[in-house]
């Protein structure tokens, strides 16, 4: 009986501990942790890390780390594999629960959930005011994801910085190059695809049915956004986001625009080669490499903009990541640690590209040999400093806390647009759903 | 001749059921790029797959800590549930009818809803990321405690009176006339609480902080979690995962399926 | 608790004797039942009791206050469209799924009863090895079999049993239909497995009196193993309407609850809504709620039709 005596001792004082946890709850958020990095001398310590992805960000971490222990050989760091699904699973369990003290010490986030977890959770995070961290070296499109209240929670890492990537010689059996694809608009896109399509029966687009990824790229193309600054939805009577959706709709019925249903389909179409090209985040191109046989054959631009839109650009990112410090971390150190290698180190990233593909948002990079080195793969293109380049351009895009439920209302709203619903009357409705969520 | 429908359904049956296994097997032979070609034939990257998949995951600590989490569990649940799914039969009264109503009420909730309040309970006793917090929840299912009531009375009252008899108490009774009787039970259990348990997923991944007792489940969303996704490794990883079940169920099948008619006697 | 009537004590008497050794025996009944009750109490009522408290308040993250009127969240949802979808979704799968699923159970697991069947061992390994594969896994498997350039297609189109690729994800109805055989696929399996378990328990003579009888084998199915199966049957159905009511994986990771969430579970809505859109915790709760209603009510009509003790 032992055993039961144990468990209602436990049971009771669950009871009881939970319940004057449940009468502290609703305490108004406390702001979050800064205090100032001084250094002097070599620094020690351990650093915990949530992050994903080991050939890209994980690598890029340990390099780091490797780096930043020349000058400190006492440092080290735990690095826990996280997807990010995952990680932001356990970022809002542990923020609802109040267990902040479970935290890393830094963990990577994506651009677009920044506004939804530093507004709603600001427990979770330090500010970077404190860190010493030169923001100016970062474009200021990727600086405004992570930037609540002129306040930065975030070191932009991984490049989102859009890029369209197209086979250069499929292109040539129509006689175009990619010249032709250059600083264009989306109704010369459009021809010139249909001219591929018919001399060579391929698709130079696809992208998951229901996705409004390729969508929300040319809106922000054009600097705009589905929110305004105050955080209102801008979904109906926006002229920018009507021309996003006409373009693709034309697009897809002139069949230049392959509509897959997964992820997996989608990355089979051009590593299938039945498709000759895609727009997307840089980061696309490491999946295009896994195709070895179009080794030569692929090569970069930048992205057609809008028709008829006021400041419309030709260029736009999608997705990408930052580091943030959480506000359990052990300050000094993560800062001082962030600041020596992801904000200050060329030799940084001089390595890890090479190998992985992994392309920065510094800009000091930008004339960096190593990122001025043709590659191979993309016939001899020096495709890292010129991704540099158009993320100089980016503009800017509002995300705001309510960014997934518009994307999503936006992505119904194009599948019933698709099957012939009106524009207008989908996007009021699509407006109408964000506003019921935001109630 | 009579049986050939039979046959013929189990056949159908049998095939449906498979394929899509060894398709999983044959894509685990191959690259990646066959994969997403859904090609149907074996390959020879199968060794290449083996390599990518336990250099970018420790692959045997995952299976080390899914099997702990997997067999504590089992023998746990079995042991709790089949005594109280026991004690409500046998001891039947209109009281423990509405207790076994209210309990199953627990299991109509979705997970997501209770995760949060019992992550805080635990995190308060800092028992996050261990390997009692995995278990600890896991054990004490309605749906178990319900299995072996109901199975329970198909086990007849004339052999407990017997044995009362005979003078054995309540709990000898349960363990030596009862537990070695339901055998098909207890096997049948045995299989659905170690499959539940092997591959658990959403609780583990936010009680454990640390990849430190990484299961299986958790290796495998890492292994999806990257820009580029080597569908190859991906596959065999899967497959690896899968083993542990597949082998309980060929060991334990014939004791739920073929056991002993009418051993009761 | 209900213990029998306490009677005065009196020594001697026989009945007296039995009914205090009744009492025992039923005090030894609930003890039986403790560390199962103690252990469901403890790790799903305090939770459910919490979730039940957040469902009476509303905002955002951790800034919560009590909902004004108190009913709010709950009110919430007969004007959310997209619960209304989510919810249409999972009483089709349900109504479509489970019966099916059911009867393909039962008829299997009565094939492999059979005590003249060859090869048993492999009929049985084959149909139970869908359940042994991860729920994320064998979505994939599916997600890339009924892609648009999938096996499935390239069989339909082979056997000219359609004209052109089925846009199996992509239209609502095949989308659900995609769930409904995944569903199939991996779930019959894990139910044979009650049945089996619980014709092993039955009285085989009952079924050999039925055959001298000169009963078919349909007849001695329907009206002789049936019967003595309700038991196991009850369980199941209760089990699987639970179990396709709070749906998840499937829509989760087959279909993402698309197109534009006409096959989106209310399990995955309720995931969307606490983790990936912006956190309303107390309108997750509240959603988590109506979906312990539906289930307990259905739960509730089922045991009183087919809870009968002999």
């Amino acid at each position: 009986m032992n055993r039961f005596s144990k468990m209602a001792a436990l049971a009771v004082t669950a009871l009881l501990s939970v319940g004057m946890a449940a009468c502290s709850g609703g305490a108004t958020a406390t702001s979050p942790a800064a205090t100032s990095a001084t250094s002097t001398g070599p620094k020690s310590g351990k650093l915990t890390v949530w992050a994903w992805d080991p050939t890209f960000n994980i690598y890029a971490m340990k390099e780091a780390e490797k780096i930043y222990q020349k000058d400190n050989p006492g440092f080290s760091l735990e690095i826990v594999e996280t997807p990010w699904d995952d990680l932001q699973t356990k970022l809002t369990t542990l923020a609802q629960s109040k267990e902040t003290k479970q935290l890393p010490d830094i963990f990577l986030m994506q651009n677009n959930a920044f506004q939804k977890n530093v507004i709603n959770y600001p427990d979770l995070f330090s500010d970077y005011a404190k860190s010493g961290v030169d923001f100016s070296q970062f474009p200021a499109g990727v600086t405004a994801y992570s930037t609540v209240d002129n306040k930065n929670y975030g070191l932009p890492f991984d490049n989102g910085t859009a890029i369209q990537a197209l086979r250069t010689d499929v292109i040539k059996e129509a006689g175009y190059t990619m010249a032709d694809f250059t600083d264009i608009t989306w109704s010369d896109f459009l021809t010139k695809a249909k001219a591929v399509k018919a001399k060579t029966g391929k698709a130079l687009l696809s992208g998951q049915a229901g996705s409004s990824d390729l969508i929300m790229m040319m809106l922000q193309s054009a600097g705009a956004s589905l929110f305004d600054a105050e955080g209102k939805p801008t979904i109906t009577n926006n002229p920018a986001l009507l021309k996003s959706i006409d373009v693709y709709k034309q697009l897809v019925d002139a069949k230049v625009l392959t509509e897959v249903n997964s992820w997996d389909e989608y990355i089979g179409t051009f590593v299938n080669g039945t498709v000759a090209g895609t727009i997307n985040g840089v980061w696309i191109m490491g999946s295009i490499q896994t195709a070895k046989d179009q080794s030569g054959k692929w090569q970069i631009t930048n992205l057609p903009k809008l028709d008829g839109v006021e400041g419309a650009t030709n260029y736009s990112a999608n997705g990408g990541s930052s580091w943030a410090i959480s506000s359990n971390a052990n300050y000094d150190l993560a800062a001082d640690f962030l600041n020596k290698t992801f904000a200050g180190s060329k030799p940084l990233y001089e390595t890890i590209l090479p190998s992985s593909g992994a392309v920065a948002n510094w800009l000091p990079m930008a004339d960096s040999t190593v990122y001025s080195q043709p590659q191979k793969f993309f016939g001899d293109q020096p495709v890292f400093s010129k991704v540099i380049e158009f993320s100089k351009q980016v503009p800017k895009n509002n995300t705001g806390a309510y960014y997934y439920e518009g994307r999503d209302a936006v992505s119904a709203a194009i599948t019933k647009i698709l099957n012939g619903t009106d524009p207008n009357t989908a996007l009021d409705e699509a407006q109408k759903n964000v506003e019921f969520a935001m109630r | 001749m009579r049986r050939l429908p039979g046959y013929a359904f189990l056949t159908i049956a049998a095939i449906v059921s498979v394929f899509p296994l060894y398709y999983m097997v044959v894509s685990a032979t191959n690259t990646s790029a066959d994969v997403l070609n859904s090609r149907m034939l074996p390959g020879n990257n199968l060794w290449q797959n083996w390599a990518d998949l336990t250099g970018a995951q420790n692959v045997a600590s995952a299976m080390y800590y899914s099997m702990v989490n997997a067999v504590a569990t089992t023998v746990l649940s079995l042991i709790v549930c089949s005594i109280a799914g026991y004690g409500f039969e046998v001891y039947h009264s209109r009281g423990k009818d509405r207790v076994m109503s209210v309990l199953l009420l627990a299991m109509m909730i979705p997970f997501a809803a209770t995760m949060i309040p019992l992550f805080q309970m635990f995190a308060q006793f800092g028992l996050v990321n261990s390997t009692v917090a995995v278990i600890l929840p896991a054990i004490a299912t309605p749906f178990l405690v319900l299995l072996f009531r109901q199975s329970a009375r198909s086990f007849p009252h004339e052999i407990i009176d017997a044995a009362r008899m005979d003078g054995l108490s309540e709990l000898a009774i349960f363990w030596r006339i009862f537990l070695p009787t339901m055998k098909s039970t207890y096997a049948a259990a045995a299989v659905i609480t170690f499959m539940t348990a092997w591959n658990n997923f959403l609780w583990p991944k936010v009680i454990l902080v640390s990849n430190t007792y990484q299961t299986m489940p958790m290796l495998l969303s890492n292994l999806r979690a990257g820009y580029v996704t080597n569908y190859g490794s991906l596959m065999l990883g899967v497959l690896i995962a899968s083993v542990p079940t597949m082998v309980l169920f060929l060991v334990l099948q014939r004791s739920f399926a073929e056991g002993i008619t009418g051993a009761i006697k | 608790m209900s213990l029998t009537l306490a009677r005065p004590k009196q020594t001697g008497s026989g009945r007296d004797r039995r009914i205090r050794l009744e009492q025992g025996r039923n005090l030894t009944g609930w003890l039986f039942l403790i560390p199962a009750a103690l252990l469901i109490g403890w790790m799903s009522f305090w939770p459910m009791f919490q979730a039940f408290v957040l469902s009476l308040q509303t905002g955002r993250g951790t800034r919560l206050n009590w909902a004004q009127p108190l009913w709010y969240n709950y009110q919430r949802l007969f004007s959310d469209d997209i619960f209304k979808l989510t919810l249409e979704n999972t009483l089709i799968y349900l109504v479509v799924q489970v019966p099916i699923m059911l009867i393909l159970a039962l008829i299997l697991a009565n094939l492999l009863n059979d005590r003249n069947l060859r090869f048993k061992g492999l009929w049985r390994t084959a149909i139970f090895l869908p359940c042994a594969v991860s729920l994320v896994s064998y979505s994939l498997v599916f997600r890339t079999m009924f892609a648009t350039d999938g096996l499935i297609n390239d069989m339909l189109l082979g056997l000219h049993l359609v004209d052109s690729p089925v846009n199996w994800l992509g239209e609502t109805a095949t989308a659900r239909a995609v769930i409904i055989i995944g569903l199939l696929w991996r779930w019959t399996g894990y139910n044979m497995v009650f049945y089996l378990a619980a014709l092993q328990n039955l009285d085989y003579s009952t079924i050999e009196a039925a055959k001298i009888d000169g009963a078919g084998s349909f007849r001695t199915f329907w009206h002789v193993t049936v019967p003595q199966l309700k038991p196991m049957i009850l369980l199941t159905a209760i089990m699987s309407t639970n179990g396709t009511i709070q749906l998840f994986d499937e829509s989760w990771n087959l279909t993402q609850g698309g197109p534009a969430y006409t096959s989106m579970s209310m399990s995955h809505y309720l995931f969307e809504l606490s983790f990936q859109k912006n956190p309303n915790f107390g309108y997750a709760a509240a959603l988590s709620y109506a979906i312990l209603i539906i289930v307990a009510l259905l739960a509730a009509i089922q045991m009183k039709v087919g809870d009968k003790r002999d």
